[in-house]
């Protein structure tokens, strides 16, 4: 099998003013992915090479990297599935560099962070008194259970256009985990949030350019979430939003006799 | 917003595509490349009523300056302009239609369990898309007919 | 919520601008060279109909473009703050309607 050329980006804060490639040659066999390339460059070239990795099975989202000019997971992404013998690595996009291949994905979690992304129980009360679970329709689980894959790689940050000018914007990431907890009946914080995402950097500065979720590993369909919160809060402003009954707690089973008669020796003694 | 979220900027070299970005920010396809035109679109469209409203000024003038106006504003580079700022009205228009539709959550769909190969909900609806891009060719073609005879 | 009910106007506005704009354009530009002449100029500015319609074109036009604008510079400078570039393109706008609306109100 041919070799590859790895074309990877350098950048070690204090010592390189800017960021440089580097050419490193990796020996393909099949079933590589860029992080194996990437590993076998720290192992057996240069062990300075910096990259940030976990999982190595697209779960933990560590490993976003700019893969030949579009954000993938490098753990996720076989050289084969590239069709070419050259492999440029950058950096993520629209997050500052830590060191090499390693971005800060801090602005992400901030930002994550500040939408309340978790379930708010105002009427329901605390969650942690509950004494049943939440009864839930199949439809009902539907309606968030695809938003609630993301593993914040930051991939769609790095797509999309408004976050490559605007760092207060809050972004795809955030404002999609905004919409998973307000269209989940546990939750009723949905106004909390739809006023933290009506910003002048809030969620009217996406226009639908489609890149988050073209570039979610996970298939997680940002674009999707936010237009759908776009419509909530532009329902909710014109008082036509219909507000969702709050799900209900199970009712605690009753006691009651068990169903098959147990012999009397497996519960006396 | 009260967050430190671009703290990292200042700790690490910042790594922001720019207004770059805005043109070309890697590999995607078709929509990424449809907001960048309606972007471009928009600012055409601007730029041109404000001369078209400073133009109107001369109407004050009288009957000759007007004249005067329209003839100079009549030699074929012109015309091609005028042609431009139709096509510019055109997709700006149906490409917003198409935004106010999507932005709204119309025409995009349900959200789908994902399953492997994933296909987001803007490439489920390509179709709408073409039939959206076949409409802006067909009348910019129609009013480019109508500019030459 | 301010924004989205700034939006919300984006996207009326919108839509009205298609029809407006569309007719507006398809006389001037698509119909004959006439229209363009002083008599048939003038004709339009002494009726109370076109002088409406011309209005509402303008005041529509200019929120939808200044909208826009204003979503662009605060992507492009998002240091900037809100309030100040609102107070700025309101005035900016307040500025191109008095003088834009002079012209057709003058003459009618
Ligand atoms: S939405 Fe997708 S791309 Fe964005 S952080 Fe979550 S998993 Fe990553
Ligand atoms: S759909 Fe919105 S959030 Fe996603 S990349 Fe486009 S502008 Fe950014
Ligand atoms: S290493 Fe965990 S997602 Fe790639």
């Amino acid at each position: 099998m041919q070799d590859l050329t790895f074309r990877v980006q350098r950048y070690l804060p204090g010592k390189d003013s800017k960021p440089y490639m580097q050419e490193f040659t990796v020996p393909m066999r099949q079933g590589l992915t860029v992080l194996d390339g990437l590993i076998y460059i720290k192992e057996n070239l240069d062990n300075t090479l910096s990259f940030r990795s976990s999982c190595r099975m697209g779960i933990c989202g560590s490993c976003g990297m700019l893969i030949n000019n579009f954000p993938m997971l490098a753990c996720h992404t076989p050289v084969e599935e590239l069709n070419t013998d050259t492999i440029t690595v950058k950096s993520l996009p629209n997050f500052p560099i830590i060191r090499d291949l390693v971005a800060d994905l801090d602005p992400l979690f901030e930002k994550h962070r500040s939408i309340d992304p978790y379930i708010v129980m105002a009427e329901t009360g605390d969650l942690n008194k509950l004494t049943a679970q939440f009864l839930q329709s199949g439809e009902e689980l539907q309606s968030y259970l695809q938003f609630a894959y993301c593993v914040k790689c930051g991939l769609c940050m790095a797509a999309c256009p408004t976050v490559s000018t605007d760092e207060f914007f809050l972004g795809p990431q955030p404002l999609c985990q905004g919409y998973r907890y307000c269209t989940d009946r546990r939750d009723t914080g949905a106004k909390q949030r739809f006023e933290k995402a009506d910003s002048g950097h809030g969620v009217w500065l996406c226009h639908l350019a489609g890149a988050c979720s073209e570039a979610c590993p996970k298939g997680v369909d940002p674009a999707l979430a936010i237009q759908l919160l776009k419509r909530a809060m532009v329902f909710d402003s014109l008082r036509l939003r219909k507000k969702p009954e709050p799900a209900t707690p199970a009712q605690p089973i009753a006691e009651s006799k068990p169903k098959i008669e147990v012999p009397e020796f497996t519960v006396k003694q | 917003m009260t967050t430190n979220a671009t703290s990292g900027e200042n700790r690490h070299l910042p790594n922001r595509l720019g207004i770059k970005g805005w043109i070309w920010g890697g590999n995607y396809t078709i929509e990424r490349y449809l907001y960048t035109l309606h972007r471009i679109t928009g600012l055409g469209l601007l730029l041109y009523i404000t001369l078209h409203l400073v133009m109107n000024g001369f109407r004050l003038g009288g009957a000759e300056s007007w004249t005067d106006l329209m003839s100079f504003f009549s030699g074929p580079g012109f015309k091609f302009g005028e042609y431009l700022v139709m096509a510019a009205f055109i997709i700006h228009a149906l490409n917003g239609g198409r935004l106010i539709l999507q932005h709204l959550g119309y025409t995009l769909g349900k959200p789908k369990p994902p399953v492997y190969p994933y296909v987001d909900s803007l490439r489920r609806r390509r179709p709408i898309l073409w039939i959206m891009l076949f409409i802006i060719a067909a009348l910019a073609i129609y009013v480019l007919v109508e500019f030459v005879t | 919520m301010r924004e989205t009910k700034l939006k919300i106007l984006q996207y009326i506005t919108g839509i009205a601008l298609f029809f407006f704009v569309g007719t507006h354009l398809i006389i001037s530009h698509l119909g004959s060279e006439e229209v363009t002449e002083w008599t048939s100029v003038a004709d339009r500015a002494a009726n109370s109909g076109w002088l409406v319609f011309y209005i509402i074109l303008l005041l529509f036009g200019l929120y939808h473009g200044i909208h826009g604008l204003r979503t662009i510079i605060l992507e492009a400078l998002p240091r900037l703050s809100v309030k100040s570039l609102d107070f700025t393109l309101v005035i900016i706008g307040l500025a191109i309607f008095g003088y834009a609306l002079y012209i057709p109100v003058s003459a009618f």
